[in-house]
């Protein structure tokens, strides 16, 4: 009978004990995770580190598997983007890289240097695992010392956004090759329906009296 | 003698888009320049670079408030029957022939017999509302960086500038060029066609350009209502001033951003 009450009194405590830590908010399961990293994009440094099955992928990761070592693209991957690169100390960025020093806003509008994005040297390649500009972290670490709240998605804006008039752009960005293309189609088709149309009609006038106006 | 072509409404919503599409071609194509010294000396009443963009995105939000209740009163005239059916501004079939009249009239032949609305009257109305939701959806999409990174992935805002670019020149051009030069600059208007200002036109004149309207208002007896005193020599002289200031800066921002085109990285 003792054994039977002891049984019933640990029974009752453990469904009716149980209900104050049911009721209390979980703060450490598996399922939750790094739920928080993911609705802010915020993620610890050492939560994207390389490693098996990292749950990590760059959204600009490509397809193919990346040989280090070389030039570009491979250099985009090395921990020194510049390490191959011939008396490197004594150039300048814009020596090599005069593409990106132009078709940047960030540089022609607010004279913002390649150093305040891209970092000190060594200059890791924009996808190496620990370049601030790596995609997983870029909107913290770099767009968001201007852009206060950037996001991930914030830092797919394309800085150096290619000339959507060349034909490599339809390959690159298609989006922003054919928005373009149409835009222009349209706007160079009103002219050339409306210009020369506006031009005839005041010659005409120019050579017409008033009185003969709307005749006919 | 004077008849009535524009009501106060009309000519206020005109003048409100006038000098809010002015705010924002300066601004705008200031901030496009600002590489340059021209687009600096553009930008300097506003602030500068950012102060242009202030002024810019609230010029902008006036617009967009500016179409809706156009929007509304559109609505209003034609489903309180406002309007006669021959008045509206909704592009009709007699339209594309009275085009292809008015070029072989352009080249010789007769005039076509237009109604209150001419073909050009039509396109300018309705290229507004293409605009404003080209300039409008891109706009609102570049006014807040941040938040449209929300809903969107943040290339779009790569796009959303070009296009909000091109049409904003396609409608700088197309207002400073062919509007201007039909409204103000052929013989028939020289130096303005005050009509959306006073709210009046020339009798006479429009007897001539749009004969099928002239007539149809004698047929239906409404001629004498239409017509109206000339408007004072006051108003008359400021719509002058306003319309051809417009002009001489519309014609200024076409020359320098011509001149200036190949300087700035696009």
């Amino acid at each position: 009978m003792q054994r039977l009450t002891q049984f019933m009194a640990l029974l009752l405590a453990g469904v009716f004990l149980a209900l104050p830590c049911a009721a209390q908010e979980e703060v450490a399961g598996a399922d939750r995770y790094r739920m928080r990293e993911a609705s802010s994009g915020y993620y610890e440094q050492y939560e994207v580190m390389p490693n098996r099955g990292s749950p990590f992928l760059q959204w600009n990761a490509p397809d193919v598997p990346i040989t280090l070592g070389g030039r570009a693209p491979a250099a985009t991957y090395q921990a020194d983007s510049h390490a191959l690169v011939p008396y490197y100390e004594r150039q300048r960025c814009e020596s090599c890289h005069k593409a990106e020093a132009h078709n940047n806003r960030h540089v022609t509008r607010r004279n913002i240097t390649c150093r305040q994005c891209h970092g000190g040297e060594p200059i890791a390649g924009v996808n190496h695992y620990f370049s601030t500009l790596n995609p997983i972290r870029r909107h913290a670490m770099v767009c968001a010392k201007c852009h206060q709240g950037a996001s991930g998605s914030f830092a797919m804006y394309v800085v150096h956004e290619p000339s959507p008039l060349l034909a490599g752009t339809a390959g690159s960005f298609p989006v922003l090759y054919w928005a373009v293309w149409i835009m222009l189609g349209i706007a160079v088709g009103t002219f050339a329906l409306f210009l020369p149309h506006t031009g005839l009609w005041m010659l005409r006038e120019l050579f017409t009296r008033k009185d003969k106006g709307g005749e006919g | 003698m004077r008849l009535k072509r524009f009501t106060p409404i009309q000519k206020m919503f005109h003048i409100l888009l006038m000098f809010s599409f002015l705010t924002q071609a300066v601004t705008g194509t200031a901030r496009m320049y600002i590489e340059t010294q021209w687009g600096q000396m553009l930008a300097q009443p506003f602030g500068g670079y950012d102060g242009c963009l202030i002024v810019h995105k609230y010029t902008g939000l006036f617009m967009l408030l500016l179409f809706l209740c156009h929007l509304v009163y559109a609505l209003f005239i034609i489903f309180a029957h406002k309007a006669e059916r021959d008045d509206t501004l909704l592009p009709q079939g007699r339209d594309i022939g009275q085009f292809f009249a008015h070029l072989r009239w352009m080249v010789g032949g007769n005039a076509p017999r237009f109604e209150r609305w001419g073909y050009w009257e039509k396109f300018d109305y309705w290229a507004v509302f293409w605009g404003m939701i080209i300039l409008g959806i891109t706009g609102l999409m570049l006014y807040s960086p941040l938040e449209t990174s929300r809903y969107f992935k943040g290339w779009s805002l790569n796009v959303a500038l070009w296009v909000h670019r091109i049409e904003a020149c396609l409608a700088m051009l197309h207002v400073f060029i062919i509007h201007f030069a039909i409204a103000h600059l052929r013989r028939h208007n020289f130096p303005m066609d005050r009509a959306m200002f006073c709210g009046d036109t020339d009798l006479e004149a429009a007897s001539h350009e749009r004969p099928a309207w002239i007539a149809r208002l004698r047929t239906n007896d409404n001629l004498e209502n239409q017509i109206s005193s000339d408007a004072p020599t006051l108003r008359v002289a400021v719509s002058y001033i306003i319309g051809l200031s417009a002009v001489i800066l519309g014609i200024y921002l076409v020359i320098g951003g011509l001149m200036n085109a190949c300087i700035v990285n696009w």
